[in-house]
């Protein structure tokens, strides 16, 4: 089980400033997701999570220690990442691009045991994705990729996962079935999971906390139904949705602000 | 985190063999070519201004192999011309094809490029303005056994390389892009110098030429031996890290989220194919088109897993490149066509071909 932490953490592309100060953290079984208009950070943030990009001052921490200081390899098993737009190697087969998360686990002279096979093949189950797994990336449709992607993150046996958009291309069904999933591993397994997330709907539904980020800063942070209000959403995405409640669930729900007299 | 604990079941169901018959597939191609290998190895050997049929040939080979005992039937002179002469030309052959094939593989994994070859950046000319000025040296011997023209040519390789990889590092990373992009304009500036010297270098005009196209003629033993450890090395080297420059393919960023330390697997990728193209080049010249077409070859026909993609490579370029220097030592016999000229002359046509034949994705 292992946590995340952010501390006061500033992220930089050459001089241009991302990301400012910012502090958080995820326990173990909890679910965060990241909200906010466009070019907030949020990808960012899930880059320094990975170590992909250093930050220019701050900490990024697993339980107490600072990821510069853990191999990669080390850190591939501790944390798996379902990168936004996953360009994938068009003559390789989903099989083995599911395959390659086994790739931590094992050493320069190893190959892939039944074990690796096992693990792969069960990880594709259980995004749905095994009937792909002979076909080649290049024959495959964009939310096809996404599960790849994110059944090759499970088959790196992480105890953390995080997420950049791991809906943007599926449909509502597929959507909520990626997102049951990643909510029962952490739940089940304990898992700390981070998720950017544009649909705020889904977010309210999913994510124990939610961080509204905007201008690289937190605005608000807290509960869904703390975080996701009108008043928020107004100073962060401007007078363009409306917040009521989920007739089912309870939790906050967010409709387009539709103006029947501003398009005539 | 366990097996158990990501509730996977207890049958611990497997994959389907289907899944993965096309790796026995590959095993056995693997073990096909090293036995066609040794047959165009045997074959080889009887070409020349003495025909030499195919069994003494062979049965000459077969008896220098250890444990195998055997009651010479031939004339020491057979014997003389077979392993004096013809098989250091036709091992050396087989090394540089094997170099040049499994470096071009590299960079075009590396780069993701399917343009890349080993000269992209910078061995060829490097190589080349070494050679030259080798060529335009007084002394022809340094008194450390070898030749000035290889010697220089094989150093010449290692600092261009040496030097595009400086340029392109930006603090503690290297673009690869930024790399190609150093390497063509360092590559320029060389082959500037280098034409420069050609048309001021009247006497050795010949000799540069030739080099500069590739040529196997006169190879002997002690050149095999220089060349030898190199690739040897380069390709064990290589072939260890095969799994790594598949998770290369998904681009640096997801190669770091899978524990691949991008900027440490680039610099020994680079440093063992540079180190096996500059022994290649150092005695041969510059050969060209066996890096780029051989394997995309072998992409075509076997997939893109560099696992068996780069010994695949290995084998097909070594026998390629022994069967072109038979068409070169044939064609215009007793003279010699450069090598370079052969490869060319096939595999450009073959470049159009797969170029024109869009069916199936390479990369």
């Amino acid at each position: 089980m292992i946590k995340l932490e952010m501390q006061n953490v500033t992220l930089a592309y050459g001089h241009k400033v991302v990301v400012k100060d910012l502090t958080f953290q995820v326990m173990p079984g909890e679910m965060v997701g990241l909200v906010g208009p466009n070019g907030c950070g949020k990808s960012t943030i899930i880059k320094a999570l990975s170590r992909v990009i250093s930050p220019y001052s701050g900490r990024v921490l697993i339980n107490g220690r600072d990821i510069s200081q853990i191999p990669r390899k080390d850190l591939a098993r501790l944390l798996g990442v379902v990168p936004q737009i996953a360009l994938l190697p068009s003559a390789f087969t989903a099989f083995e691009i599911v395959l390659m998360g086994r790739n931590p686990h094992l050493g320069l002279f190893q190959y892939e045991d039944p074990r690796d096979m096992a693990i792969t093949w069960r990880a594709m189950e259980r995004t749905s994705s095994q009937h792909l797994a002979e076909r080649r990336i290049s024959e495959l449709s964009g939310g096809e990729i996404q599960c790849v992607v994110i059944a090759r993150a499970l088959a790196q046996e992480t105890q953390a996962i995080l997420l950049d958009e791991p809906t943007a291309n599926l449909d509502i069904s597929r959507q909520i079935e990626i997102l049951d999933l990643v909510k029962g591993l952490c739940r089940g397994n304990k898992l700390a999971v981070v998720a950017a997330l544009h649909d705020l709907n889904l977010a309210a539904h999913y994510c124990d906390r939610l961080l509204l980020i905007n201008g690289g800063r937190i605005h608000a942070e807290g509960t869904p139904t703390e975080v996701i209000n009108t008043q928020n959403l107004e100073q962060v995405y401007g007078h363009g949705s409306y917040v009521h409640t989920h007739p089912l669930s309870g939790l906050p729900a967010v409709l387009p602000r539709v103006d029947s007299s501003r398009n005539k | 985190m366990s097996l158990e604990q990501l509730e996977l079941p207890v049958t611990k169901q497997a994959a389907p063999a289907a899944l993965y018959p096309h790796w026995h597939g590959r095993v056995y191609a693997i073990l096909g070519l090293l036995v066609l290998l040794g047959v165009m190895v045997a074959f080889a050997t009887t070409v020349g201004s003495v025909q030499i049929p195919f069994l003494t040939t062979s049965s000459i080979l077969l008896s220098k192999l250890p444990f195998v005992d055997m009651n010479p039937t031939w004339t020491s002179s057979l014997e003389t011309i077979i392993l004096e002469i013809r098989l250091p030309r036709i091992i050396l052959a087989g090394l540089v094809g094997a170099a040049l094939a499994i470096a071009g593989a590299t960079y075009q994994g590396l780069f993701r490029n399917p343009l890349a070859d080993p000269y992209l950046i910078g061995v060829a000319q490097g190589a080349a303005l070494g050679a030259i000025v080798g060529f335009l040296l007084p002394v022809t011997w340094l008194g450390i056994g070898f030749a000035t023209v290889p010697l220089f040519a094989f150093i010449g390789a290692l600092l261009s390389v040496a030097v595009v990889y400086t340029l392109a590092r930006v603090g503690k990373v290297m673009p690869v892009t930024t790399l190609i992009l150093a390497g063509v304009a360092l590559g320029a500036f060389l082959a500037s110098i280098v034409s420069y010297l050609i048309i001021t270098s009247e006497e050795q005009i010949h000799g540069i030429m030739f080099w500069l196209m590739g040529s196997f003629a006169l190879t002997q033993w002690s050149e095999v031996k220089f060349v030898l450890p190199y690739v040897v090395v380069g390709v064990g080297v290589l072939l260890i890290y095969a799994r790594s420059l598949n998770v290369m393919q998904l681009g640096e960023e997801q190669a770091q989220q899978l524990g691949i330390d991008v900027e440490k697997l680039k610099l020994i990728l680079l440093t063992a194919a540079t180190l096996v193209t500059a022994a290649a080049v150092s005695f041969v010249g510059i050969i060209g088109f066996v890096g780029i077409i051989i394997p995309h070859a072998v992409r075509l026909i076997w997939g893109p897993d560099h696992r068996f993609l780069l010994p695949l490579s290995v084998l097909v370029g070594a026998i390629f490149l022994i069967l072109a220097d038979i068409a070169a030592r044939t064609i215009l016999a007793p003279s010699e066509v450069p090598i370079g000229v052969i490869t060319a002359f096939c595999g450009a046509p073959f470049f159009l071909y797969l170029l024109r034949r869009r069916t199936k994705v390479l990369f």
